[in-house]
């Protein structure tokens, strides 16, 4: 990609001063959003210290008392471990499910080749990926309610009905089918665009070659669009133990019942913290900044793989 | 002789480039598409569930008759949620507050994302991780919620809008498609006297058309979408958008003490209408942006 | 003064009999008068006054304009010239959102509906109440006149006050109990009535067995089919086993379902506290509840489902015993005689069985209460605070302020009327009150739903004569019975925590209780067993730091002691 040198025009290494000058345009254009960034995003960081300190509702927003690493004491709780776990549980198998699962549909759409036929169904599958998680967690319970048309098709058969969402045993079940409802259609574009970008006389000279259409896919397509892949899945796995978007769909299908299976980390930190009758902000917070921590170290590990092994990345 | 070559029957010899359908790949062609079509009906089948439902009458519901069509048709439902005010005003106030948030946050994202894409732009060495640290860091609850009462942000459309106004995956995205816009364009602007605003906003901004559009659509579902704003800012009632509405009523009560007192509930044909009506908008726009997002996409995605 | 004399006077003859904590004289009643205010008189701002308010807003029946225009509010107005300033939240975000507030310039004065403020107390944002009680008449003669200060010593902080008004009842309210279908318990030889005065749960269990058999030879159900699916132990009992648990737990001194709390009770014989969770008692309790469920009587279901699917199951006649609370009598009726059609059925209201002891569960007498915010005095000043207090003290505690807030102005939505020689009190024509249990037509208005009457913010605790005037005899006729059949649970002692100690009892208790109460669903549907599993659930609960919580209590009850 062309890019203009760090050099201005008379081949001599620019001040600062007129580098200021000659692009105050642009500087002046940043002064608002980054003033954005340093009170709404910046100032409130501050607000970080009530992981060493204590706070209590109403009191200090700095806390009170004396400097403390107490709060820190998650590591030793069996909840923190518990709810770890959960996370990368819950993550792992949606990946699991949710990676092969994009990457087939894409292969498969792309043997439509009925161009309107296969626009409708992208355009279908794309829907979910724009419906609010609170809608999506109503459908869920609404579907899988007990007089909902699953249970219809279960008594049908003279089963019994099931509390889907009340069974520890359905809970992954259901955060895995609807992750991947939401995320089969638009899962496909990057994998798609790739697919559209292989030079047609590959496939040419393969058929000459005599492959098979199920070899041409084998040897042909996989192959090209495998850096898309990598980039991908090393992303992926690199927000694993984050709880990303989880949070909002797991904090609503909550209930006592599932607590033990669906009881992520960020689910953790909303109950000490805000939706706690005794609430703990100063743990809340704590665990906020080991998560955060966390995430920043793998993600900048996978962005760094990325770039090494597919040459790209997020930033 | 490859068996594609043995056993077609059909193959299309004038044209080379179009692949050559065995048996093998027509009763392949045969599943995909049963695949697809079931893939399709899936992902619309929850649609027409709440749609049936939103038009039975309770007592169906409630016995287990409805699955695709309504049992005990009418529109009672809905009369009821478009009469009684509250959810038309709801609805207006998301309105409002997309429209707004939307235009704000793709103005700021966009001011942000151009000189981020510059690499001549020497502060970007600094800017860049400045704003990706806090997609990690934030400062919590509570200290936001601080800060924002001592703006005195509550309870208003700002404070709805300014929590998300910028969000930095997005701005990474824009800058990576600014990045890709020749610069020899923004040269030649420049030699016709251009300022950088004149290029940016006279050459740039139109040549990115499909970011634009991808990032308009994203941030409107953002802000269509979100309760959490008004769950922690919007105190009064009547400013409530639509999404918060919705939580109020599908995440029931949660509290035994208030379960027990008064064993309240709501019908599911009104929360599946009110659902219904809050999807309809964006069922009816992402349609005719799709062009442009799959573009954006694939071009401001992981790229470069 | 009089009529509010003559009423309690009735209250106390018609409810005698049923136990209090203590039976005392009425006379050393204490402070009466405050400044020249007395007990019972009307309360009246002379000049328009407005104080800002909290509220805790139910979705299943949202406040609406007409709340403040024309009922409930407006009708406070009116009353005493005050006007309130309401800040409204959603019921389930309702302390959530409430803490944000708490110190900033958004708290309001007054915040009801509080179960639990001993988190906040240490932020210093909610004022120590028990300063001003002396300045609230209502209360210091409800307080007096039944006797609640060992009640709400329960409630006490470290520096011995207390941060909330606590809704007061006369007596505790047994509210949950069961209700059987007497007509088939009959016609399989069992005399309720007569079994109710000693019956254990393992009597019950037998009882149920037998009705089963019953049922199954005159073809009434499959022998595959349970006869028992519940109500409030599924959706709405948290996964804690809901009332079911609380139930039987306390028939065997356990601390389970809704009254979980931190797992803990008192033995008195060793003058300490335990987890009962773990004890030997529990083993008791869950096995008595698996075999209810292992003789196929009990469906456990019931701990996962929907309240309407059981309420369904009861209305067919599928389920012949379900339980049962005063204010879904009317639902419960209706359902009946849809299903079963009117007079093929017939219920009786029981007392719900005995375990190795023979209390019943409710003993607390406080309900969730009011907090003042420290904001309130800083704006008002010290005379403008007492007054708001004094009005605090009319809305939540007077008799005047109760009738007000539950039914409405007396001529506008109710009037007295005579029953069988008693007053009672009878919505007008063309009111209903789902609320209150009082059915009415489609064309009948909801005088919760239009004007916010009946509704959970204002206390439903206090005299029992009033807290019940809006339930039928049926009803009241069961409160007559525990009182006989049944003993009450003695008070707890008064243990006071410092915040540090509540802060990190906080941290251990959600997390432990969350164990117990998987544990203890999974012993009562045989998922895990009693005997084998046992010591994996003792470990796990030692894992989530079920001594220290023990300890901190017990360290904290000798310190109170000591005071």
């Amino acid at each position: 990609m062309a890019k203009k040198p760090v050099v201005n025009h008379m081949g001599k290494r620019e001040t600062l001063g007129r580098h200021i000058i000659k692009n105050w345009q642009l500087y002046l254009m940043l002064l608002i959003p980054v003033v954005y960034y340093l009170i709404f995003r910046y100032t409130p960081m501050a607000g970080n210290v009530i992981a060493f300190r204590k706070y209590s509702a109403g009191g200090e927003i700095f806390g009170s008392g004396d400097w403390t690493l107490r709060f820190f004491d998650f590591f030793g709780k069996r909840r923190f471990r518990l709810t770890l776990l959960n996370t990368l549980r819950i993550n792992i198998k949606y990946l699991l499910v949710r990676f092969p699962a994009t990457l087939i549909f894409a292969l498969l759409l792309n043997e439509i080749h009925h161009l309107r036929a296969k626009k409708l169904v992208q355009t279908v599958s794309y829907l979910p990926h724009f419906i609010s998680t609170v809608i999506v967690v109503g459908m869920i319970k609404e579907l899988l309610s007990t007089s909902g048309p699953i249970n219809a098709l279960i008594a049908l058969r003279g089963g019994a009905k099931i509390s889907f969402v009340m069974k520890p045993e359905w809970f992954d079940m259901i955060f895995v089918g609807s992750g991947i409802w939401q995320a089969l259609g638009w899962g496909t574009i990057l994998y798609l665009a790739a697919i559209s970008n292989i030079n047609p006389t590959l496939y040419e000279a393969a058929e000459i070659d005599g492959a098979s259409h199920f070899q041409r896919v084998l040897h042909v397509t996989i192959p090209c669009i495998m850096p898309t892949i990598t980039t991908l899945l090393i992303l992926d796995i690199g927000g694993l133990v984050g709880s990303g978007g989880a949070f909002e769909k797991v904090q609503l299908l909550l209930n006592g019942n599932i607590k033990d299976v669906a009881d992520i980390l960020s689910t953790y930190v909303y109950d000490l913290g805000i939706g706690s009758k005794t609430p703990s902000y100063s743990m809340a917070t704590a665990i906020g900044l080991f998560e955060g921590l966390v995430n920043l170290i793998l993600l900048t590990i996978a962005n760094l793989v990325s770039r090494k092994t597919a040459g790209s990345s997020l930033w | 002789m490859n068996r594609a070559e043995v056993k077609g029957t059909t193959a299309i010899h004038n044209n080379p480039v179009r692949i050559r359908e065995s048996r093998g790949y027509r009763t392949f062609t045969v599943f995909n598409t049963i695949i697809m079509i079931l893939i399709s009906a899936v992902t619309l089948y929850p649609f027409l569930y709440l749609a049936a439902q939103s038009f039975s009458s309770q007592e169906a519901i409630r016995d287990g008759l409805v699955s695709i069509w309504p049992v005990g048709f009418n529109i009672d439902t809905y009369e009821t949620v478009l009469k009684k005010g509250d959810f038309i005003g709801y609805y207006g106030n998301t309105l409002l507050y997309t429209a707004v948030g939307t235009t704000f946050s793709l103005l700021l994202s966009a001011m942000l994302a151009y000189p981020l894409s510059k690499k001549s732009l020497r502060l970007n060495r600094f800017l860049t991780p400045f704003i990706v640290f806090t997609m990690y860091f934030g400062g919590g609850m509570i200290p936001n919620y601080v800060l924002m009462t001592r703006l005195n942000l509550i309870d208003n459309l700002a404070a709805f809008v300014i929590p998300s106004l910028i969000s930095t995956y997005y701005v990474l995205l824009m800058k990576s498609f600014f990045a890709g816009v020749p610069s020899e364009l923004e040269e030649a602007g420049e030699m016709d006297g251009l300022n950088k605003f004149g290029v940016f906003f006279r050459i740039v901004l139109p040549l990115s058309m499909p970011i634009m559009a991808t990032m308009l659509l994203f941030y409107a579902v953002g802000y269509w979408n979100n309760w959490f704003n008004a769950f922690l800012y919007i105190k009064t009632k009547a400013k409530w958008p639509v999404a918060y509405y919705l939580k109020t009523i599908i995440s029931g009560t949660n509290d035994a003490t208030q379960a027990s007192e008064s064993g309240g509930s709501i019908a599911a044909n009104l929360k599946s209408c009110c659902m219904l009506l809050m999807a309809v908008p964006i069922i009816c726009v992402y349609p005719f942006i799709q062009k442009y997002y799959v573009q954006g996409m694939m071009l401001g995605g992981v790229k470069e | 003064m009089k009529k509010v004399l003559a009423l309690l006077l009735a209250a106390m003859m018609i409810l005698s009999i049923i136990p209090m904590a203590t039976a005392e004289s009425t006379d050393s009643v204490g402070v009466f008068e405050a400044d020249g205010y007395t007990y019972g008189e009307k309360f009246w701002s002379d000049e328009p006054v407005t104080y800002t308010i909290f509220f805790s807003d139910a979705s299943w029946y949202p406040m609406v304009d007409t709340w403040k225009t024309e009922g409930v509010f407006e009708q406070i107005r009116k009353a005493t010239n005050v006007t309130l300033d309401i800040t409204s939240y959603d019921s389930n975000d309702y302390m959530s959102l409430v803490a944000l507030d708490l110190g900033t310039d958004r708290c309001a004065y007054i915040i009801p509906k509080v179960y639990d403020e001993s988190g906040w107390v240490d932020g210093g944002a909610i004022l120590p109440v028990s300063d001003y009680v002396d300045k609230m008449p209502n209360f210091t003669w409800f307080y007096n006149t039944y006797n609640l200060k060992a009640d709400v010593d329960t409630i006490l902080r470290a520096d011995n006050k207390f941060y909330r008004l606590p809704g007061m009842h006369q007596a505790a309210l047994q509210d949950y109990t069961l209700m059987v279908r007497d007509d088939i318990f009959a016609a399989a030889g069992y005399d309720v009535k007569e079994l109710e005065k000693t019956w254990t749960w393992n009597d019950l269990c037998d009882i149920l067995i037998g009705v089963k058999k019953y049922m199954v030879e005159n073809g009434m159900c499959e022998e595959s089919d349970y006869i028992w699916s519940d109500l409030w132990c599924g959706q709405s009992g948290q996964g804690s086993g809901g009332y079911l648990c609380k139930l039987v737990g306390n028939s065997y001194d356990v601390a389970s379902g809704w009254a979980v709390g931190n797992g803990l009770r008192f033995d008195f014989d060793k003058d300490q506290w335990y987890l009962s969770s773990t004890s030997e008692n529990f083993k008791e309790f869950v096995t008595v509840m698996h075999r209810l469920v292992a003789e196929g009587i009990l469906d456990p279901e019931t701990f996962v489902q929907d309240d309407s699917v059981a309420n369904d199951k009861f209305f067919t006649g599928k389920s012949v015993i379900q339980g049962f609370n005063r204010s879904q009598l009317v639902t419960w009726m209706d359902g009946l005689n849809k299903g079963l059609g009117e007079g093929n059925y017939s219920v009786y209201i029981t007392v719900y069985p005995a375990g190795s002891n023979n209390y019943v569960a409710e003993n607390t007498r406080l309900e969730n209460g009011v907090c003042i915010s420290k904001g309130a005095l800083e704006a008002l000043g010290e005379e403008g605070f007492i007054k708001m207090m004094r009005f605090v003290d009319w809305m939540f505690y007077s008799d005047e302020g109760y009738i007000l807030t539950k039914w409405g102005p007396e001529g506008e939505t109710w009037e007295y009327a005579e029953e069988n020689g008693v007053k009672i009190k009878k919505l007008l024509p063309g009111f209903k009150c789902g609320g209150l249990g009082i059915a009415g037509s489609d064309e009948d208005v909801d005088i919760r739903l239009k004007w916010g009457y009946a509704c959970g913010n204002y206390f439903y605790a206090h005299s029992n004569a009033l807290r019940g005037d809006n339930l039928p005899a049926v009803v009241q006729d069961y409160d007559i019975r525990y009182a006989e059949y049944r003993d009450q649970m003695p008070l707890s002692p008064a243990t006071v925590l410092t915040p540090e100690e509540i802060e990190s009892t906080g941290l251990i208790q959600a997390d432990l209780i969350a164990n117990i109460n998987a544990w203890t669903i999974q012993f009562i549907t045989g998922q895990k067993d009693i005997e084998a599993d046992w010591d994996a659930y003792v470990q796990s609960c030692e894992e989530y730091e079920a001594e220290e919580l023990v300890k901190t209590y017990n360290d904290a009850y000798i310190r109170t002691k000591g005071e």
